[in-house]
């Protein structure tokens, strides 16, 4: 059997996920005889040329140069997965999309006009066609096995879309909310970090981005009922998935 | 047979299970009573918790009494019904399919302090996995010669309503050996010859009426204590006939669908299972394919629960809630002939937004 | 006890296509103890297992006096189109049988009236097959079978040969004008009110879309056939078939064990409820 050609792309992103496909560590060399990585610019410097079987891709799209990228990169491939974050919900450089670019360049550059920006950093899917998407800052390397494995058998990745609380009460952590009064993104966020945080006494603050139907209104209830206020609540959700959050509170109302 | 023992003395019991069986009793963990293997001093004796509708307070030592406190989150179900268990290996080559079911050859569970609340909800996990016409093997090997030391609740937790389902706070059968606590003396009584042989030559004292009287009032005033009651007479039909109540509309609004209500609820016992396969089991595609079966704690809440290639026989959340709801209240009696519903409050105390089945289902009541 | 967690394997015998994205795949358990214990009643189902894709609940097609053991698959999930890759001689895991199957005892003093919709058939197949393969004319025996279009018609070859114990009416939603078809087009409720039955003498079983069912009971029950007398398998999503998993959930019944045959009189009090 002829190896899968994948190629590895990134935008505005942190390269967090991309590594995390070299922290495979007992896998990776599964993965590098089962696929033939031809594109991987996080481990080469090789230009685009060719067709694709998968393309992997990081980053949420900033540019007008990462716009027309995107679109190449779909042309040539014949699967598209985005991982993490940035590339499934635009990413924490999301939180620009609240301001206008214009109004705050100045003081963030020395030389603005250089500054060739989109006025919004959105996510892979409101560019392309997208046939699979990872969620989480960054993916959860099982879940890249299982989408890995999926696409080779032929078969939809069974990766949950439930809350991380399910997950959360399988491993027999009590609940940071109810106990401790922990402003927890646990109830309205997707599983698949392996509850990281919670294992560690520490409140989710939403990785992973909004659940399948999340009930965002009803949890932040909750929190201005715990004391704290509207602006508390809403920066809760203003990390790295704020756009997805978001847009799932709006298509609530 | 019905001793009085010194309370020190239950160490003895507890040694002389170990030989046998895995200790799984309470245990402090992250500010709650959560259930693990355990060891005597790790009984959080004398703690009490604060529990109302999405909040749980444990405070320390404020009683004289071992078992003061309530059951946390955890349940036997985490043990006889694993959230994550391997049913199968497989393999597939050229030649056909070679299945290897997995078994477990550990010491068997001893369920230690369990209360009349689990112990119904345990009546039923044994109808669901190995009723009449269904044996479930993985279920089985775990439940097979588990001892069960239960506990008589003397306090009730703030959200417990046993009493009014009839399901505690006494432990009436299912034990091999029941503990109530009065002053500084426990009474075991035993259910079983596996009690009975445990409990022989152990240092002991004579029960007198006395300590009978003391024992069953300490229940009745427990049970009489309870603060939540569902009114039992009217279930199911009080479910059947309101199955279009405008109320599961609006429980939709404040249902977050996280399903820890179903996690810590300790009949349900939804599950799905599902085929998982490494990078290293496709490797050897050319010759074959391997991996392991799976079955996982799933919840009617979740939306996949429910779906088909093509459709979703549950797409909105209130029937989703409805099915929850309506599967504690109604469905098991017609299902497995017992309350799907025990009466342990654990959904109330930890549904991050406080929905209180009790309420819920006193609103069906009101007129639509 | 069988532990029916546990699949065992067959093989593809045959397989025939019926229509475009249709197959009956014939199997044969290749455990020679398991193929001698293996018995099913009649509108039973199987979970078809392909390893590490997962699970389908197929209801079986054949009758249990036929030679090979049966079951017509639609392209669908993940599952059935893997299934549709396989060729003869291909590995399959089975568990089952799984549920309670059609009940033959009630129509031996009665007239029989099955209707079926789309791959609604399959199930019913395996009734028909056992009813022809008697001879039973003493009774009356109507099939009613309604597809999409005359090229959606599954075991469309076979219905001849029922013919001489069953009276067959074939209806389809849409005739293409292309493809030569006599038979009558409109739902199966149409169909229905075409042929005179006995409404307190004659059993009915049905089996297809969850639409099509509810209106053919609607118009039973208008015509004054008693819901005791109708019988309904039902749709859902299967995952352990064995009553433990919870997924089938219909009202309080699990459909893999309490059904996937229903009484309709059982039944009625959810079969209008959304999303029960």
């Amino acid at each position: 059997m002829k190896k899968p050609k994948i190629g590895i792309f990134k935008f505005a992103s942190c390269d967090g996920c991309q590594l995390s496909i070299l922290n495979l560590e007992d896998e990776i060399l599964d993965f590098i005889e089962l696929f033939d990585i031809s594109y991987f610019r996080e481990a080469s410097d090789s230009p685009l040329k060719g067709q694709f079987d998968i393309a992997i891709v990081e980053g949420s799209i900033s540019a007008e140069r990462q716009r027309q990228d995107i679109m190449d990169i779909r042309e040539r491939s014949r699967r598209l997965i985005t991982i993490g974050a940035c590339a499934t919900s635009g990413g924490l450089q999301a939180l620009r999309n609240l301001a206008s670019l214009s109004s705050y360049k100045q003081y963030v550059y020395p030389s603005p006009d250089f500054i060739d920006a989109l006025p919004a950093s959105t996510p892979i899917s409101e560019h392309v066609f997208v046939d699979y998407e990872l969620w989480g800052c960054p993916i959860n390397k099982e879940a890249m096995v299982e989408t890995m494995v999926s696409f080779l058998i032929g078969k939809r990745p069974g990766i949950p879309k439930y809350s991380l609380c399910m997950d959360c009460k399988g491993k027999g952590i009590p609940c940071l909310l109810v106990t401790n009064g922990e402003p927890c993104l646990g109830p309205i966020t997707k599983t698949g970090c392996g509850v990281l945080c919670p294992s560690f006494g520490k409140a989710c603050y939403g990785c992973f981005g909004p659940k399948e139907e999340a009930n965002i209104e009803s949890l932040l209830k909750q929190f201005q009922d715990m004391g704290l206020t509207q602006n508390e609540c809403i920066q809760l959700l203003d990390k790295m998935n704020t756009y997805a959050y978001r847009k799932v509170r709006l298509e609530g109302r | 047979m019905i001793i009085k023992i010194q309370k020190y003395n239950l160490s003895h019991i507890f040694d002389r299970l170990k030989s046998s069986h895995k200790l799984i009793g309470p245990k402090i963990e992250n500010n709650a009573i959560i259930l693990s293997e355990i060891e005597f001093h790790d009984i959080p004796a004398g703690y009490r918790d604060q529990q109302s509708p999405g909040c749980y307070k444990l405070k320390q030592g404020e009683n004289a009494e071992v078992f003061s406190f309530s059951p946390g989150p955890d349940s036997f179900k985490r043990f006889l019904h694993p959230p994550f268990a391997e049913i199968f290996r497989f393999e597939k080559s050229k030649k056909g399919i070679t299945i290897s079911p997995s078994n477990s050859d550990e010491k068997p569970f001893a369920f230690i302090g369990i209360r009349a609340c689990d112990i119904s909800a345990m009546k039923l996990y044994d109808r669901v996995f190995s009723g009449e016409h269904i044996r479930d093997k993985t279920y089985e090997s775990l439940r097979k010669n588990c001892f069960i030391m239960a506990v008589n609740c003397i306090y009730p937790g703030d959200n417990c309503f046993c009493q009014s389902i009839g399901t505690g706070p006494e432990v009436k059968d299912y034990f091999d050996i029941v503990i109530t606590e009065i002053r500084d003396s426990f009474i075991l009584e035993t259910g079983t010859v596996a009690g009975e042989r445990l409990l022989t030559g152990l240092q002991q004292d004579r029960v007198n009426d006395n300590d009978m009287k003391e024992r069953n009032e300490s229940i009745q005033r427990c049970g009489k204590a309870m603060k939540k009651a569902i009114k039992f007479d009217e279930l199911p039909w009080l479910i059947y006939r309101n199955l279009e109540h405008p109320r599961w509309a609006e429980i939709e609004k404040r249902d977050l669908e996280c399903g820890n209500c179903t996690q810590v609820c300790p009949t349900c016992f939804c599950n799905s299972s599902y085929d998982l396969v490494s990078l290293s089991g496709v490797l050897k595609k050319s010759e074959g394919l391997s991996g392991v079966r799976i079955r996982a704690w799933d919840s009617c809440f979740s939306k996949n629960f429910a779906r088909v290639h093509g459709g979703n026989f549950r797409p909105s959340r209130k029937a989703r809630y409805r099915q929850w709801m309506s599967h504690k209240l109604a469905y098991t009696f017609e299902q497995f002939g017992l309350p799907g519903c025990v009466g342990c409050g654990r959904c109330i105390t930890w549904c991050p937004v406080g929905i209180d089945i009790t309420h819920e289902l006193e609103a069906l009541r009101n007129a639509r | 006890m069988h532990d029916k967690s546990i699949p065992f394997e067959a093989k593809i015998k045959w397989i025939k296509k019926e229509t475009r994205d249709t197959a009956t795949y014939a199997l044969q358990i290749t455990d020679k103890f398991v193929q001698k214990k293996y018995k099913f009643k009649p509108g039973q189902f199987n979970m078809l297992y392909v390893p590490a894709i997962g699970e389908a609940p197929i209801s079986i097609s054949s009758a249990s006096s036929d030679h090979d053991l049966m079951h017509t698959i639609r392209i669908a999930g993940d599952v059935t189109t893997h299934i549709s890759s396989l060729s003869t001689g291909s590995a399959i895991g089975i568990r089952g049988p799984f549920g309670n199957g059609w009940p033959l005892s009630e129509i031996k003093e009665r007239d029989l009236m099955i209707i079926g919709g789309g791959l609604g058939i399959a199930p019913l197949r395996s009734v028909i097959r056992e009813i022809v393969k008697t001879k039973d004319i003493k009774r009356r025996n109507v099939l009613l079978y309604g597809a999409k279009t005359p090229k959606d018609i599954i075991f469309r070859d076979e219905y001849p040969r029922y013919s001489s114990v069953f009276e067959v009416h074939l209806t389809v939603d849409k005739a293409d004008p292309e493809e030569y078809w006599h038979g009558d087009v409109g739902l199966i409720t149409g169909l229905l009110n075409k042929v005179s039955f006995n409404p307190i003498n004659t059993m009915f079983f049905i089996c297809g879309p969850e639409v099509m069912m509810q209106n053919t009971v609607k118009m039973l029950t208008l015509k004054n056939v008693p819901a005791e007398r109708i019988f309904i398998s039902i749709e859902r999503n299967m995952n352990c078939g064995m009553g433990i998993c919870g997924h089938c959930f219909f009202g309080p019944k699990f459909v893999c064990k309490n059904g996937p045959v229903f009484r309709f009189s059982e039944i009625a009090g959810f079969l209008w409820i959304k999303e029960i």
